[in-house]
């Protein structure tokens, strides 16, 4: 009898242990190993019905509806698509348009806010990646820049220009400001100053790597084609300052994707 | 008289737990709150709750053929960005050894010293995804995509770095949510005035790799 009872508190320890690796909240989440403890959102379908894709995109096919009144749990998002689990156990993916039309616990809209051009508080964050031409030849950059006003970001940026004698590297620091940021077609200026690091090619001439100073001033334009990314095109100018008599004077053309965040 | 301790014992247990039943009502009364409160508030769905997996992480391992340096293994790993279900970022870096040319092999010469044969290339563009799916016998069912890249990049071979073009195609299975295996043909094209005359080098590559979503 006595042993009995000792055991008692040794088979509640483990029933609890169990409990807290096996449920269901631990498993469910599929991430689990970040040990997130997140709560899984879950919302109520109010339109008639809501289509289940078995992948997030279009193109993969519908396998099944949920009807009005059926609560989803939300597990993970791809681009405009949204992983549900019905109380039955079923997976599958919905849009993001038909989520918003669904209410959420508290018995409201579900609203996530998505990004838009137009909407400064939604984006602070952008980057891109260009390709031109700086003096004739070609050159890739990248860049990453922070909006601390509706109009004013600032920009780092890294360059490789890659020419038939040597190999120059730019690194930026650009103040960008854009006059009319809801428009779509929005024009911006920018100046900047950095560091050029020139390499020339040892089969070609015999001189060492250096460095220079440099300041930039330019114009572009970005447009916007979807709600996240758009297109940028720039124009600089460039002022090297040698240890030379003269300084040097570049002019640089760019155009590529960019994304804000 | 083991009778009578026997209910003495009794009679004030009896009477404990009468008294703390009655304590616990007078508490239940006097607060008007279930002594066990369920710890359930309506969620309200927002973004910082939701996981969103749009970046994707990779590496692959492949063949490259690199124009007049025969054939090497070449490593590299990949970072994309999707936009949407159809478009996305990409940009990768790899390594490879150039080999030697049939000039060198013939002729017992050599035009470029170990170091000047490491190949080494980054480049960036985007992809379009045509999603389907793949299906083997039995119950099995995977997603997949098709995909065609594009993009720039530089390649930095023979104590030179040159700027490359790159396009190509490949097939991505999505095993589930966050893991996904590549199979990708990519040709890159660039520069090349190694023999004094410049010419277009035209490299495919081969390789398949395994990517996870985060």
């Amino acid at each position: 009898m006595q042993k009995r009872i000792n055991q008692k508190p040794l088979a509640v320890t483990l029933l609890l242990l169990s409990q807290l690796v096996f449920s269901k909240q631990v498993l469910a989440g599929g991430s689990w190993f970040w040990l997130s403890s997140k709560p899984l959102a879950q919302v109520t379908v109010m339109a008639p019905f809501v289509e289940w894709h078995s992948g997030p995109a279009s193109g993969y096919p519908v396998f099944h509806v949920s009807e009005q009144g059926e609560k989803l749990e939300l597990l993970i998002r791809k681009t405009k698509w949204m992983k549900v689990k019905d109380q039955k156990g079923h997976e599958g993916w919905i849009t993001i348009d038909d989520l918003m039309l669904m209410q959420d616990a508290s018995g409201t809209k579900v609203s996530l806010v998505e990004p838009r051009f137009d909407d400064f508080s939604t984006r602070r964050w952008e980057a891109g990646l260009l390709a031109g031409e700086f003096e004739s030849t070609s050159v890739n950059a990248a860049y990453a820049g922070y909006w601390m006003t509706n109009n004013l970001s600032l920009e780092l940026w890294g360059s490789q220009v890659l020419g038939n004698s040597s190999e120059i590297r730019i690194l930026n620091l650009n103040v960008l400001h854009q006059p009319f940021p809801e428009w779509r077609l929005s024009p911006f200026f920018t100046m900047g100053a950095g560091k050029l690091f020139i390499k020339p090619k040892t089969t070609l001439v015999n001189e060492g790597s250096r460095s220079e100073d440099t300041m930039n001033v330019g114009l572009g334009a970005r447009y916007y084609i979807d709600d996240r990314y758009f297109v940028r095109m720039e124009v600089k100018d460039y002022k090297i300052f040698t240890n030379r008599k003269t300084n040097e004077e570049a002019t640089e053309w760019k155009i590529g994707l960019s994304v804000f965040f | 008289m083991e009778n009578w301790t026997q209910r003495i014992l009794l009679k004030s247990t009896l009477l404990g737990v009468l008294m703390a039943n009655f304590l616990n009502f007078a508490y239940a009364t006097d607060t008007d709150k279930p002594l066990i409160e369920p710890d359930v508030r309506p969620q309200i769905v927002d973004e910082s709750l939701i996981d969103t997996e749009n970046f994707e992480l990779g590496v692959f391992a492949g063949v490259i053929n690199i124009e007049d340096f025969e054939s090497s293994p070449v490593y590299g790993a990949r970072l994309a960005y999707h936009l949407s279900e159809y478009l996305f970022f990409e940009g990768n870096v790899a390594m490879a050894e150039g080999g030697d040319t049939s000039f060198e092999t013939l002729g017992n010469v050599t035009l470029l010293t170990s170091s000047e044969r490491d190949y080494r290339y980054y480049n960036f563009g985007v992809g379009f995804n045509l999603p389907g799916q793949m299906f083997f016998p039995g119950a099995f069912t995977f997603n997949t995509n098709f995909y065609l890249v594009s993009g720039v990049g530089a390649t930095e071979f023979a104590d030179d770095n040159r700027l490359t073009i790159n396009f190509g195609g490949g097939y991505q299975v999505l095993v589930n949510d966050w893991l996904s295996v590549h199979l990708t043909v990519r040709e890159h094209v660039y520069k090349i005035d190694l023999i004094g005359e410049e010419k277009n080098s035209f490299n495919t590559e081969i390789s398949s790799g395994l990517s996870i979503f985060f």
